[in-house]
């Protein structure tokens, strides 16, 4: 059995892991409250600007624009934004965003820039070697619209000059409080769906663009894709919230179980060592008995 | 009166829902208004105000408007933009350092991309001082 003072000292160290731990729990539970409130009040908006732009692609008259997928173009770079968290200590959270980016870089055979949100991401793509955008140090932390205008700025920039011919972002959405999806999405080119066999009997609604077809489209991607990389910002802040809270809160369970088990660890070798000083106090005293009677008889 | 059902969101909330009589909107090339059961058509939105009449004769609200884009289908209007907001949520004094901020900026030598940006901030600037004005008198 290990000695009391290990025992002691082992205690004394996950109680002040379990203070971290407890506390981190606290905080990010605030933060997530805050991140939840966030993503409700935007939730309406990210599903029904994608919807609406859903809704743009079916109908799209006969146009060329430089957002459209255009059938037989080669594209040869791929700008992928990336949204990590800025610190570990979130579960799997961080690592399932990476392993996505990282299984996209593999499988691909395309050229690929990457644009990293989060400390923690730069941190891993820089130790593996493999180049991102330098000058794009967003942190994942407290997302604002002014912020999603710089990354929209930064992406689009790249994307009108030919530079890169896709957009993706790799981000997680919150599917309810318990569960969250990496997800990769291509938000540019936009896809136009398939001309679908209409009978010719059927009206064919028809959008009207205003001012003209150009202009509508080209104001519609850039709100589409401001509210698109606000609204992944937004669920991936609470997403990993959500991921740190569930993390800690584990973290500390385990930390009262262990403490829980060296308690009664500690009991039982402090039990052992005291039965065994009391033995040995016995023994001796009996010992000493003995010698004292010996010697009596010898004197007699 | 003949309505229309209109759902105004912004990134951060739901701006209003319900019927409408008149909105008129501010597109790039001059206002607009939308009455019930207009054609079906998409709409491109610049910074600027907006203005709803609810019923005949009735209030007109105001608001400022962010870049975005609206709907008409079915006699069913959607307006999505970054941000709506009433005259009376404006801050005048943040609204008028923005403001200055991005006159400052605008003097001094920008990149492209710092460009657009500014050049989009202060056109919200002066959207927002515009609507507290309104509202102040």
């Amino acid at each position: 059995m290990a000695g009391l003072r290990e025992i002691q000292s082992r205690i004394k160290s996950i109680q002040d892991t379990r203070k971290i731990t407890n506390a981190m729990y606290m905080i990010s539970s605030t933060k997530m409250r805050k991140a939840r409130e966030a993503l409700a009040a935007t939730e309406p908006f990210f599903y029904t600007l994608q919807s609406a732009i859903a809704r743009v692609m079916r109908h799209v008259p006969e146009l060329e624009s430089p957002y459209f997928e255009k059938e037989g173009e080669v594209r040869s770079r791929i700008g992928v934004l990336v949204i990590a968290g800025d610190k570990g200590l979130a579960g799997s959270y961080n690592h399932n965003v990476l392993k996505m980016a990282q299984q996209f870089l593999d499988d691909t055979d395309k050229e690929v820039e990457l644009f990293v949100v989060g400390e923690l991401g730069r941190q891993y793509f820089s130790g593996r070697g493999i180049p991102i955008e330098e000058n794009f140090q967003y942190t994942a932390q407290h997302p604002t619209f002014s912020r999603a205008r710089w990354i929209r700025e930064t992406l689009l920039e790249k994307y009108q000059s030919g530079e890169i011919q896709e957009i993706h972002v790799i981000y997680t959405r919150m599917e309810n409080s318990l569960l969250s999806e990496t997800e990769d999405s291509m938000i540019l080119p936009l896809r136009k769906s398939l001309p679908t066999q209409v009978p010719a009997n059927v009206y064919q609604e028809d959008f009207l663009l205003q001012p003209s077809p150009e202009e509508a489209i080209d104001r519609i991607v850039l709100s589409y894709v401001t509210g698109f990389i606000y609204g992944a910002l937004v669920e991936s802040f609470c997403s990993e919230q959500n991921a740190r809270m569930v993390a800690m809160e584990a973290a500390t369970n385990n930390a009262d179980e262990l403490l829980h088990n060296l308690n009664i660890m500690y009991n039982r070798a402090r039990q052992a060592a005291i039965t065994q000083e009391i033995t040995e106090v016995c023994s001796g005293a009996r010992a000493q008995k003995q010698k004292t009677n010996q010697a009596k008889e010898m004197q007699v | 009166m003949a309505s229309f059902s209109l759902r105004i969101i912004s990134s951060t909330r739901v701006f209003y829902e319900g019927p409408c009589r008149c909105l008129i909107v501010p597109a790039p090339d001059g206002e607009k208004a939308i009455l019930a059961h207009h054609e079906e058509m998409i709409l491109a939105l610049r910074e600027g105000e907006m203005r709803m009449q609810i019923e005949e004769g009735g209030e007109w609200l105001y608001a400022a408007l962010s870049p975005g884009f609206c709907q008409v289908a079915h006699n069913r209007v959607t307006l999505l933009a970054d941000t709506v907001e009433r005259p009376e949520e404006i801050d005048a004094v943040r609204a008028k350092e923005a403001l200055e901020r991005a006159e400052e900026k605008m003097r001094q030598k920008q990149s492209t991309r710092e460009y657009h940006i500014t050049q989009a901030a202060l056109a919200r600037a002066l959207v927002r001082l515009k609507e507290t004005e309104r509202f102040t008198h």
